[in-house]
């Protein structure tokens, strides 16, 4: 049997965890206080209105079609998963980072990267470690035709190619939060995921076409993808050989080049006819 | 008369041996407990006998793919303790030799918790005088929050899954394989209980931000099928 101290305690802490859940206006310190210091500088607020004044909607967001945002996951610290006994996800996807922008930059792009060393620090400030919501901040500013999220695995074989879970709404709406900002450029997502798992599949790269909810994919907002490499057959060691990585980084390259003028901003249909303020109903 | 060299030598050795001894004794017993952690067989819930034929979604790292597969398997009647042991069975079929994704063996629920929704919460009421058992009474906290659970359908509940430290910490790392675990407990719960409409993940009754570095904890997942087919991609 159990202590009963050590159950009461249990339970009390499961108490407290159910009604963090059930109260998402009191969630996480690190879901609710991140978020405004790292997502992009919102638009200047709304003048005040009563509830029968529809909200404004945002300018159209600026959509820059030769950038390219590459987030080599983990680092520092963080090591990721273990792929063998010397060989780490972080070092592995930081590697694959390196080769996807060389090829990137001599097709035209210009690349966005959200650590280029072992540590993960934000810029300026090494020794503050980059969170999962300072990544997303750095790929909101940079406004790219798309987000690549890289990682490794040992498990499986080829590419893994996973978009968010969340549901696509119609288009962007004013205020979106920033734990579902994706929402609006899932759609969006999924073709570049289409796009590429083409590519790949032409190229006779083993391939798995999913949805996960992996963090901070759903706080982007441009069309992204978790791109997760893993071995090209049963031998991890593949993973680290320069001749399969840049096999799949050129497939990547050469995809998103055509995905570069197929790219769409996500609708914005309240945009296009702005709903004049009923002045009458100013206080 | 031994020389003096030879005495030193001697309780050298002598303070080598009492020191690998303390060491082995410790290292077993940190081992015991260890195994007794995975091995918790306090009995919980009420023995049951009757098998009927439940649907287990099977995930398998090869291929990505999660498949609705029928297995004869004995539950209880009582809904939360009924969730517990599907995910229970769920992952103890991973355990198996030569699954298609292999998990470590070894309890990996602590329990089950089903709320009505929508949900309000629950604050300790510390004007109350504890229990005679000695707990805290609590009291029911409405939500401000206009975006709330709400269900789906009337009748909808919360499952909130208190995962196992144990199982989380040998769970294996990588997208595939975490979102494969989650998504296969997800469309176990649809398939067998489906008032269940929402989904929360705790790990030992506290939030955590992944499964293993990689899946999302700490979003509430919406209960639904999902099975996935092996990846045959568009024709270009």
């Amino acid at each position: 049997m159990k202590p009963a101290t050590s159950a009461l305690a249990k339970s009390a802490a499961i108490l407290l965890a159910l009604a963090s859940i059930s109260c998402p206006a009191q969630n996480s310190p690190a879901q609710t206080s991140a978020a405004p210091a790292t997502s992009p500088a919102p638009p200047p607020p709304p003048p005040p209105a009563t509830p029968t004044h529809p909200a404004p909607t945002p300018p159209p967001t600026p959509f820059n079609r030769s950038v390219i945002l590459l987030d080599p996951a983990h680092g520092g610290l963080d090591s990721g998963s273990r792929i063998s006994e010397s060989i780490v996800e972080k070092d592995v996807t930081l590697t694959f980072a390196f080769k996807l922008r060389s090829l990137l930059a001599a097709r035209g792009f210009s690349v966005v990267m959200t650590r280029d060393n072992d540590a993960a620090t934000l810029p300026g400030t090494p020794n503050t470690p980059l969170t999962l919501d300072d990544r997303a901040g750095i790929a909101n500013h940079a406004h790219p035709v798309a987000c690549l999220l890289l990682h490794a695995t040992a498990a499986g074989a080829g590419v893994h190619l996973y978009s968010s879970e969340l549901d696509a709404t119609p288009g962007e709406t004013f205020g979106s939060p920033w734990l579902t900002a994706q929402a609006a450029w899932v759609t969006q997502s999924q073709r570049l995921q289409k796009n590429l798992a083409q590519a790949l599949t032409r190229a006779n790269v083993p391939l798995v076409l999913s949805r996960a909810s992996v963090r901070p994919v759903d706080s982007l907002t441009c069309p992204a993808l978790v791109v997760e490499l893993a071995p090209a057959g049963g031998d991890n060691t593949t993973l680290i050989e320069g001749g399969y990585q840049q096999h799949v980084a050129e497939v990547i390259a050469t995809a998103l080049v055509f995905w570069q003028n197929q790219a769409q901003p996500p609708d914005r249909p309240d945009s296009a006819t702005p709903t004049p303020p009923v002045t009458g109903a100013q206080p | 008369m031994i020389p003096r060299h030879q005495r030193i030598l001697f309780w050298c050795l002598f303070v080598c041996i009492v020191a690998m001894g303390v060491f082995l004794f410790l290292e077993r017993k940190r081992a015991r407990d260890r195994i007794g952690s995975l091995a918790d067989a306090t009995p919980i819930d009420a023995p049951y006998s009757n098998t009927e034929s439940v649907t287990l979604d099977l995930a398998s790292d090869a291929d990505g793919s999660v498949t609705a597969t029928t297995r004869p398997i004995a539950l209880p009647d009582e809904i939360a303790p009924r969730a517990r042991a599907l995910l229970e069975h769920l992952v103890a079929e991973y355990a198996l030799p030569g699954s298609p994704h292999p998990l470590q063996s070894g309890a990996a629920v602590d329990d089950v918790f089903l709320l009505p929704l929508p949900v309000i919460g629950h604050a300790i009421d510390t004007t109350a005088k504890p229990t005679a058992s000695g707990g805290n009474t609590t009291i029911p906290v409405a939500s401000t929050d206009p975006n709330a659970l709400q269900p789906q359908t009337t009748g909808g509940e919360l499952a909130v899954i208190n995962l196992r430290s144990s199982f989380v910490n040998a769970h294996p790392s990588g997208v595939e394989v975490e979102s494969l675990t989650l998504l296969s407990m997800i469309g176990t719960l649809h398939a067998n209980l489906p008032q269940i409409e929402q989904i929360r993940f705790l790990v030992d009754g506290q939030q955590r931000e992944t499964l293993a570095g990689h899946a999302d904890l700490l979003r509430t997942y919406p209960s639904h099928d999902t099975t996935i087919a092996a990846t045959v991609p568009d024709a270009p």
